[in-house]
């Protein structure tokens, strides 16, 4: 008797349990707060959000009532690849999907974007397609992130069918995700590393002819030119790649080291979803290593892992974390996010001012010296990068003044054409506006 | 013992907090009654306790007509207020149960004919709410027949089936019982009394065939109801694909589980869950409201609640020689949990969604007199031996 009373105790218990099982699963593990039935999540547009500004406090985004709902506002249409949307029915992206929880509870987000430089870069960049980073070398934040052509985060309503439709796909941030090979501008890496490992010297003298023999294939110069008798500086500033397609086979494997420790093949540690790009595992034959010499073959890259690249060589050869967010107000504590962090020392000091001085000498004498009247003190390397179809993508990276640097930029316009003659002036006028924009800064203070 | 009464005291304190809060922030007026029902609680089980009873349920379901009340208040007042008297009246039938000694009552007829009656008479001359035809006006006050009338009939079943063998008498006045249900289109208890029944049938004769035979006319019965009755099939639509009707058929079960979903752990907070949007959320759902507001640690502490109940009415029949009174008291135990199951269940997709109130917690008077009934009923089997020997 008293045994089966114990069993239909264990019965009810056994219920019990399995009641308790599925309400663990349903409080806990379930995800249903997205579902458009829930009404919870149509909670957040009746409740006003927390604003996002730029370095020196303007709007970049705040909430705009309208009868119950509010609505995003947004600056200019580029920061939608920055700051993202955050939409009703498109959901939400970028910075707003990122700290959505401190902005639904009415914080502030402060970033490091600079509004004006932003707004510019942009204007720069209409109708065409690629992507601009602006870096403070020092510090690692992001002055400007402008990828074209670009969804504007104010009108999704009326143009979201238009955005699906359109060939240039406009929500691709090709800044942080676009993977283009790098073309000229690895060179500074493998000057570097030949630099560091003693394989040339700044004054070594070299013979150009043109082109290179390497076995039974063919590598030539940017219209098969040949440079004569130069110096590695000056093979930099002309970009000679017989002369860096002999140097990154002297460094052998080494090479991918080097690529790796700029962070190359790896995915940027960032706030915004970024691709990793791409460098060959193993790099043996002495053709495959020449091609990486001189950014093409396998290699691929993104801007952004290029904008860590020159803010390294500006800021001496350290490395520093690249970042939009500064800090969250709002609520009971204000909350640090974020502060130049050192990710390490890639190049010896003096290796990095070497490359400096290839550098100023690109922009007195070499392939950038169409900006060279400018007289802006620019540092800088130009690319040109071949793809299988269509012209060449255009590349610049640069910095300035190049002995206490201030900015770092890096420019890619997809399917441009030379370097030289695309990037390199769009990039000189985003840094003097950089500048200029940086000395009123200073002024305030 | 004494731990016990430091836990009641705690919270007393707490819930008081509680009836604050509200009075502060809604303006509640009805304040000062969880105050009388409290001092009424105490003072039924000091009566228990002082007439030899086992009194220690008490507590336990003060616990959860308290916590069922804060809610009510919280959704509308109006509706705690109605609670209050159902819980006087409860407390009423609860000493009728415990003084009256019916489970003596060797009278299975009476118990099955006035069962089947108060059913019948719900037929005739009952009133439409919500879909079943279950409510019966006598006097002015309007009450649901069935939540008697299935006490009476767990009664016949637990004196019929506890010394002779099932015959087919029983299995007449079952299925007379659930067909009077059905006609009434009031599901959840005919499914719920046929449970009940199957368990004590089991209990007393236990056999594999019975048990397959039960399981077969439950998957039988299943796919018939699926099949006949248009109600049924939409609430199994509603229970298996529920993200294909989000706006019609799946509405209240999707809204439930995104309220207990958006709860999390510890819970929105007291007054702060989205859960006006969920249908029946005073009666069916209050489960998912107090999932959405006190978490995870909150629909815990109430499933705890209930098995220490289970534990306490379990461990109480063991005590009882009489296999007649015994097989009855396991029959009412059996329809309390059984109830919890199935709303539960329900809400939370193990089984297809039966409309039934969560026992002593969900708006409903006769619901709530009943559960007290039962309680009274349940508590009166641990009397003292002299008295039982007296009857």
């Amino acid at each position: 008797m008293k045994r089966r009373l114990v069993r239909c105790f264990l019965g009810i218990s056994l219920g019990y349990v399995i009641i308790l099982g599925a309400l663990f699963y349903w409080q806990l593990f379930a995800n249903m707060g997205q579902h458009p039935s829930n009404p919870r999540y149509y909670q957040m547009f009746r409740e006003e959000r927390g604003a996002i500004l730029d370095r020196h406090g303007e709007f970049l985004a705040y909430s705009n009532q309208r009868e119950e709902v509010f609505t995003r506002v947004y600056a200019t249409p580029s920061l939608s690849h920055v700051v993202g949307y955050f939409h009703q029915r498109y959901g939400l992206t970028g910075l707003e999907r990122l700290y959505h929880e401190d902005l639904l509870r009415g914080r502030w987000l402060h970033t490091t974007i600079d509004l004006q430089l932003q707004t510019f870069v942009e204007e720069m960049l209409a109708g065409r397609e690629g992507g601009v980073i602006v870096l403070k070398p020092n510090t690692g934040e992001v002055l400007a992130l402008v990828s074209s052509p670009t969804v504007d985060g104010n009108s999704l309503d009326q143009s979201w069918s238009d955005y699906l439709g359109d060939q240039r796909s406009p929500f691709l941030n090709r800044v942080t995700q676009g993977l283009y090979p790098p073309g000229s501008l690895i060179k500074p890496i493998i000057y570097g590393g030949a630099l560091e490992q003693k394989l040339a010297e700044p004054n070594k003298i070299w013979t150009d002819r043109g082109i290179l023999q390497i076995q039974n294939r063919v590598l030539s110069n940017y219209n098969g030119k040949a440079l004569g008798v130069i110096t590695t500086d000056q093979a930099l500033a002309y970009s000679s790649n017989v002369v860096f397609a002999q140097l990154a086979m002297d460094l052998g494997e080494e090479l991918l080291g080097y690529l790796s420790k700029f962070g190359l093949g790896f995915q940027t540690n960032f706030e915004l979803s970024v691709k990793g790009g791409f460098v060959p595992p193993k790099a043996s034959a002495p053709f495959t290593l020449a091609q990486l010499g001189i950014g093409q073959g396998e290699l691929l890259v993104t801007p952004l892992q290029m904008g860590v690249v020159v803010a390294t060589i500006a800021n001496r050869g350290v490395m520093m974390q690249p970042y939009l967010v500064q800090e969250l107000r709002g609520g009971l504590q204000m909350r640090q996010i974020s502060r130049p962090r050192v990710l390490g020392e890639i190049l010896p000091e003096h290796v990095a001012l070497s490359l400096r001085d290839a550098m100023v000498l690109t922009v007195q004498e070499g392939t950038a010296q169409g900006v060279a009247h400018l007289d802006l003190d620019l540092a800088a390397k130009t690319g040109t990068a071949q793809v299988g179809q269509g012209q060449d993508h255009s590349w610049f990276m640069g910095f300035a003044p190049s002995h206490r640097p201030e900015v770092a930029v890096v420019v890619l316009i997809e399917h441009g054409g030379s370097g030289g003659a695309v990037a390199t002036p769009l990039g000189a006028k985003i840094i003097a506006k950089a500048l200029e924009l940086g000395e009123s800064e200073k002024g305030k203070r | 013992m004494r731990p016990l009464y430091w836990a009641w005291l705690e919270f007393t304190l707490w819930f008081s907090a509680l009836v604050i809060g509200l009075w502060i922030t809604k303006g509640l007026t009805n304040w000062w009654q969880p105050l009388v029902m409290w001092l009424i609680l105490v003072l039924c089980f000091v009566v228990t306790k002082c007439f030899g009873y086992p009194g220690e349920a008490l507590p336990l379901v003060g616990f959860l007509v308290f916590i069922g009340w804060i809610f009510l208040a919280r959704l509308d007042q109006k509706w705690a207020e109605q609670q209050f008297w159902g819980f006087l009246i409860g407390m009423l039938a609860y000493c009728i149960a415990l003084f009256g000694n019916f489970l003596s009552f060797d009278t299975p007829r009476l118990f099955a004919g006035g069962s089947l009656a108060l059913l019948i008479l719900t037929l005739l001359f009952g009133q439409r709410i919500g879909g079943a035809q279950a409510w019966l006006t006598v006097a002015g006050l309007r009450f649901q027949p069935v939540e008697i009338s299935r006490i009476f009939l767990v009664l016949y079943l637990g004196r019929e089936l506890s010394g002779k063998p099932l015959n087919w008498k029983n299995i007449l006045v079952l299925g007379i019982f659930c067909c009077l249900l059905i006609l009434q289109r009031d599901l959840g208890p005919a499914l719920l009394i046929f449970l009940v029944f199957c368990s004590l049938s089991l209990y007393t004769h236990f056999s594999w065939y019975t048990l397959f035979g039960y399981l077969g006319t439950i998957i039988l019965g299943f796919f018939i109801a699926y099949l006949w009755f248009p109600h049924f099939t939409s609430r199994v639509l509603a229970w298996v694909w529920p993200w294909n009707y989000p706006d019609s058929k799946g509405y209240q079960i999707l809204q439930g589980l995104f309220a207990l979903n958006a709860g999390g752990f510890v819970g929105t907070g007291f007054g702060s869950g989205v859960v006006g949007v969920i249908p029946a959320n005073h009666t069916d759902y209050l489960f998912a409201v107090i999932g959405e507001e006190f978490g995870l640690i909150g629909t815990f502490s109430l499933l705890l609640v209930y098995l220490a109940l289970a534990f306490w009415a379990i461990q109480l029949l063991t005590q009882v020689e009489d296999a007649a009174r015994r097989t009855m008291g396991l029959g009412l135990t059996l329809l309390l949990h059984g109830q919890v199951f199935l709303v539960v269940g329900g809400i939370l997709r193990l089984l297809p969604f039966t409309g039934m109130t969560l026992p002593f917690v969900s708006y409903g008077s006769t619901s709530l007199v009943a559960q007290f009934f039962m309680l009274g009923l349940i508590t009166s089997l641990g009397g003292a031996p002299d008295e039982e020997k007296a009857s």
